[in-house]
């Protein structure tokens, strides 16, 4: 396994977020595997921000710490990497921003290569914006890419800005491009490839996952880290039958999206824990009315406003108990990208069969990072579940929406527009109609049959899935996004494997014992202070875990670091 | 397909309403206007908020939905753009409309969403015994406020109009024929609609009762006023001292939410369910 590690650091505003996807573009262009992580502040100018590209031959699911090569827009952006700065790292600094003195290189075991990053983009394009387009040609050059494929992503960046600004950044990439290979040879030479790969962030994968799942209205209020979901499918309302409203609050996004449900398509909403609590009683509004909802929940580190453009996977607890009252719920917990978009488009057929909410819940981390995976088939279907078929709903109006005999709770639905199918959704408890009720027996009734909805849910839900070696001294136990890192900490050594749970409710309690039985030791790593999971799965199965590794500073897990801890 | 009649409408359950109750006033004149408008059945959908007045809910047969406290609004925009052949009413009171659910109306407004809003405005909060609403005048004493409320009543036919509304009307739930006609109008006219209906609550509210209204309330028709002019329309909704009812301001030149929108153009978004999708346009973004 060959792999490379690449990172810019610069300033909010350069650029930097852009060039990153390129490059890891670039790379999915040469037939191999890449990963994007970004780093930015909660700011729209200045502050901190990197994008760093881990690419290889074989699939690479998580970012790494010790780089191969390092750009640098200014002082501080070198200052901050340092310590990820390895003997056989290369450096390139922008000397524009300033010489680096010898204190400031003290630590620095790299190459420097000290370029006027630009000047170079002023030369060519008049104004300095193009430097992350002369990082481009740097990167091209140093790794031995092919750089035809690199001016053409240069020109799809930017597609419908006119010739001039093409030609004048082709420039740019030039300068860069040839002045590293006056400094350096290049490290490999890649060669283009045809691939069946998409690159895509987890939000750009739920928005495919949604139209897959035959998405009609999303409805939704901006939030990182689920804003780009809304912003995907909002550009897909040109293709698709479907309506995409930016919504006055939370509270409307749920409630038009349920709205919009019980009168018979396909319906998301999405936010993050601030706006999800606004939407908490809606919630519990499509429990008692079984209306179907899917709902993408993006983590960021809270309590409150939080950290806005970090990472956190504090709000498992929140999601299985949010909403008052019982009533049953699906928690999907996708972990690749690509299981980002498996994973929402089965979420539909749950919510729809099954009448219920179904969430998908991930973070920042997997959201907002590029990661390539397998093109899926592009021609789907979607079915029509649990709806009562217009020669089914008898002309003597005797159509019952909430009736008894319902196996596994799921009594088909009419919607508005059907002849004979009236019937009255009620956010209170009610009869089989619907009409309000308050007796005893129908309370408990209508409770339990909503309640038995679990019993075909528990048969349908994803398992748990156990990667890399059988019998590895250590097992290492995840939900979502976190099994992206554990995935490369496998591909590093052969004495670990992974439980990852894809779907965290209902709580696949035989397939996870029959699992951990094998273990031989157990560790939970997840991104919280108090051991979400960890609690779920003592209160499901009775396991209980001796070690953990728990991070909650908004920064993902790294393969590198659980290795050591694992050697130590 | 058949139309609403007056005994189709009628639904098992009995009302339980106060005896005198203004909504029962109310309840008559809806049925009344679908009835007379000829609707099959099956294309309307009437979403209720809760309170005394969304209690209406169980009295009516038909397709309905019985919303949270406040939120009526915003289910029936979900229902409309799902499906903008149904037509959509929302029966609601005035704690639901304009104080728990206040940002839903003026966002219906302002995108001229095709629903009315018909808001039985008793100015208290009844189904929870007896506080103060945002319609409460100033000064009086309830359950919340028992040494007067300090808040002023707001004005939400103005609030209607600053929201751009295309239908503003104040009806009397003591005056049927009225009632009946402005309900209609209000369906009629594609687009948002206000329907404020001034609600005498025997039990609740001592102060704006039957023989307060059958004093102030006039009817704005009679005077020969045209609701074409939305300068014309605010002064008038300022009016206090008497109290004018009938329809304050009407642009049916306004074009709806839905028809906007390019994907509605033919069919409503549930007649566009597709049961095979391809996904070969977006994926092309990400090679
Ligand atoms: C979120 C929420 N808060 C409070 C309530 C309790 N509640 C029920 S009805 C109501 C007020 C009713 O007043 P109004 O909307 O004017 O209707 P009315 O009963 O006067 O017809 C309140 C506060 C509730 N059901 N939900
Ligand atoms: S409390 Fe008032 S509004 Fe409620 S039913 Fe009785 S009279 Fe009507």
């Amino acid at each position: 396994m060959m792999k490379w590690n690449w990172k810019i650091a610069g300033q909010a505003g350069e650029g930097v977020m852009v060039v990153s996807r390129m490059v890891a573009q670039l790379a999915k262009r040469h037939g191999l595997y890449a990963f994007n992580y970004l780093e930015y502040p909660s700011l729209i100018k200045g502050g901190h921000q990197t994008g760093q590209v881990l690419f290889s031959d074989k699939p690479v699911f998580s970012q790494q710490r010790e780089l191969d090569v390092l750009i640098a827009f200014g002082k501080a952006a070198f200052k901050e990497h340092v310590k990820e700065i390895t003997k056989k790292t290369i450096v390139i600094y922008n000397q524009n921003a300033g010489d680096l003195t010898a204190e400031d290189t003290n630590d620095c075991q790299g190459k420097i290569i000290n370029l006027p990053l630009n000047e170079f983009a002023r030369r060519a394009t008049k104004t300095k914006l193009a430097t992350n387009t002369v990082a481009f040609g740097i990167t091209t050059a140093i790794f031995g890419f092919d750089k035809k494929v690199s001016l053409s992503l240069v020109s799809e960046a930017f597609v419908g800005k006119g010739e001039e600004v093409i030609k004048t950044n082709h420039a740019a990439f030039m300068l860069g491009y040839e002045a590293i290979l006056a400094e350096l040879s290049p490290l490999h030479e890649f060669k283009v490839a045809t691939d069946n790969q998409v690159i895509t962030t987890g939000n750009e994968a739920v928005g495919l996952g949604a139209l897959a799942g035959g998405v009609q209205f999303y409805s939704a209020y901006p939030m990182t880290p689920a804003s780009a979901a809304m912003h995907f499918l909002a550009d897909q309302q040109k293709n698709y039958p479907l309506i995409v409203k930016h919504v006055e609050d939370e509270i409307a996004a749920i409630n038009q999206a349920i709205g919009a449900s019980y009168a018979g398509v396909r319906s998301m909403t999405g936010s993050s824990g601030g706006g999800f609590a606004l939407m908490v009683e809606g919630l519990s509004l499509a429990g008692i009315t079984e209306t179907p909802l899917v709902i993408l929940y993006g983590q960021r580190p809270g309590p409150a406003t939080g950290l806005p453009t970090w990472t956190s996977q504090a709000d498992l607890q929140f999601i299985l108990r949010a909403g008052h009252g019982e009533f049953q719920r699906v928690v999907l917990t996708p972990g690749t990208i690509a299981e980002h978009y498996e994973l929402t488009k089965l979420a539909f057929d749950l919510a729809e069969k099954y009448h219920i909410p179904v969430f998908i819940v991930s973070d920042k981390y997997a959201l907002e990072s590029h990661q390539t995976w397998q093109q899926p088939p592009t021609e789907v279907e979607v079915k029509k579940l649990s709806y009562m078929a217009d020669k089914d709903l008898s002309a003597d109006d005797s159509y019952l929406r909430y009736s008894l005999e319902a196996e596994d709770g799921i009594s088909p639905r009419s919607v508005p527009g059907q002849p004979h199918g009236l019937y009255i959704s009620n956010s209170y408890e009610h009869d089989p109609s619907g009409y309000a009720t308050e007796d005893a027996d129908m309370t408990r009734q209508q409770t339990e049959k909503r309640a038995e909805k679990y019993n075909g849910l528990i048969k349908e839900i994803p398992q748990p899935e156990l990667i890399g070696p059988k019998d590895a001294p250590t097992t290492f136990v995840c939900w979502g996004s976190t099994v992206n890192v554990l995935k490369d900490l496998v591909a590093m050594t052969d004495k670990v494997n992974v439980i990852h749970l894809p779907c965290v409710w209902p709580f696949p309690s035989n397939a996870f014992i029959e699992l951990a039985a094998k273990a031989q030791r157990l560790v939970m790593v997840e991104g919280n202070h108090t051991g979400q999971g960890e609690q779920l799965i003592r209160q499901e199965t009775g396991i209980t875990f001796k070690e953990n590794l728990r991070r909650f500073d908004g920064r993902p897990f790294y393969a590198e670091d659980i290795l050591n801890w694992l050697e130590q | 397909m058949s139309n609403i009649t007056q005994q189709s409408i009628q639904s098992p359950i009995t009302p339980t309403w106060c005896p005198g109750c203004g909504n029962f006033g109310i309840l008559g004149a809806i049925k009344q206007a679908f009835v007379q408008m000829a609707m099959p059945e099956e294309n309307l959908v009437v979403v209720y908020g809760v309170g005394c007045s969304g209690n209406m809910a169980d009295f009516n047969r038909v397709y309905g939905f019985h919303s949270l406290h406040g939120r009526a609004i915003s289910n029936a925009m979900g229902i409309k753009m799902a499906n903008h052949k149904l037509k959509v009413i929302v029966v609601a009171g005035e704690g639901d409309t304009y104080g728990e659910g206040l940002n839903h109306l003026i966002s219906a407004a302002r995108g001229n969403h095709d629903i009315t809003v018909l808001v039985h405005n008793n100015q208290t909060y009844s189904l929870t015994t007896g506080q103060s609403s945002p319609t409460t005048f100033k000064g009086t004493a309830t359950k919340s406020t028992p040494d007067g409320l300090i808040e002023e009543p707001m004005n939400p036919l103005t609030m209607a109009l600053a929201a751009h509304a295309g239908y503003v009307a104040r009806a009397y739930a003591g005056n049927m024929a009225q009632l009946i006609n402005l309900v209609k109008a209000a369906l009629n006219h594609e687009g948002f609609a206000l329907v404020d209906v001034l609600q005498p609550c025997p039990t609740f509210n001592k102060v704006n009762t039957y023989q307060w209204f059958q004093q102030k309330v006039y009817d704005l028709d009679k005077e020969g006023y045209q609701p074409y002019d939305q300068r014309l329309a605010w002064e008038k909704a300022m009016e206090t001292e008497k109290i004018p009812v009938g329809l304050f301001y009407h642009d049916p030149s306004l074009l709806a939410y839905h028809k906007h929108l390019s994907q509605l153009e033919k069919q409503s978004l549930l007649e566009q369910r597709a049961e095979k999708i391809s996904l070969e346009k977006p994926f092309q973004a990400f090679v």
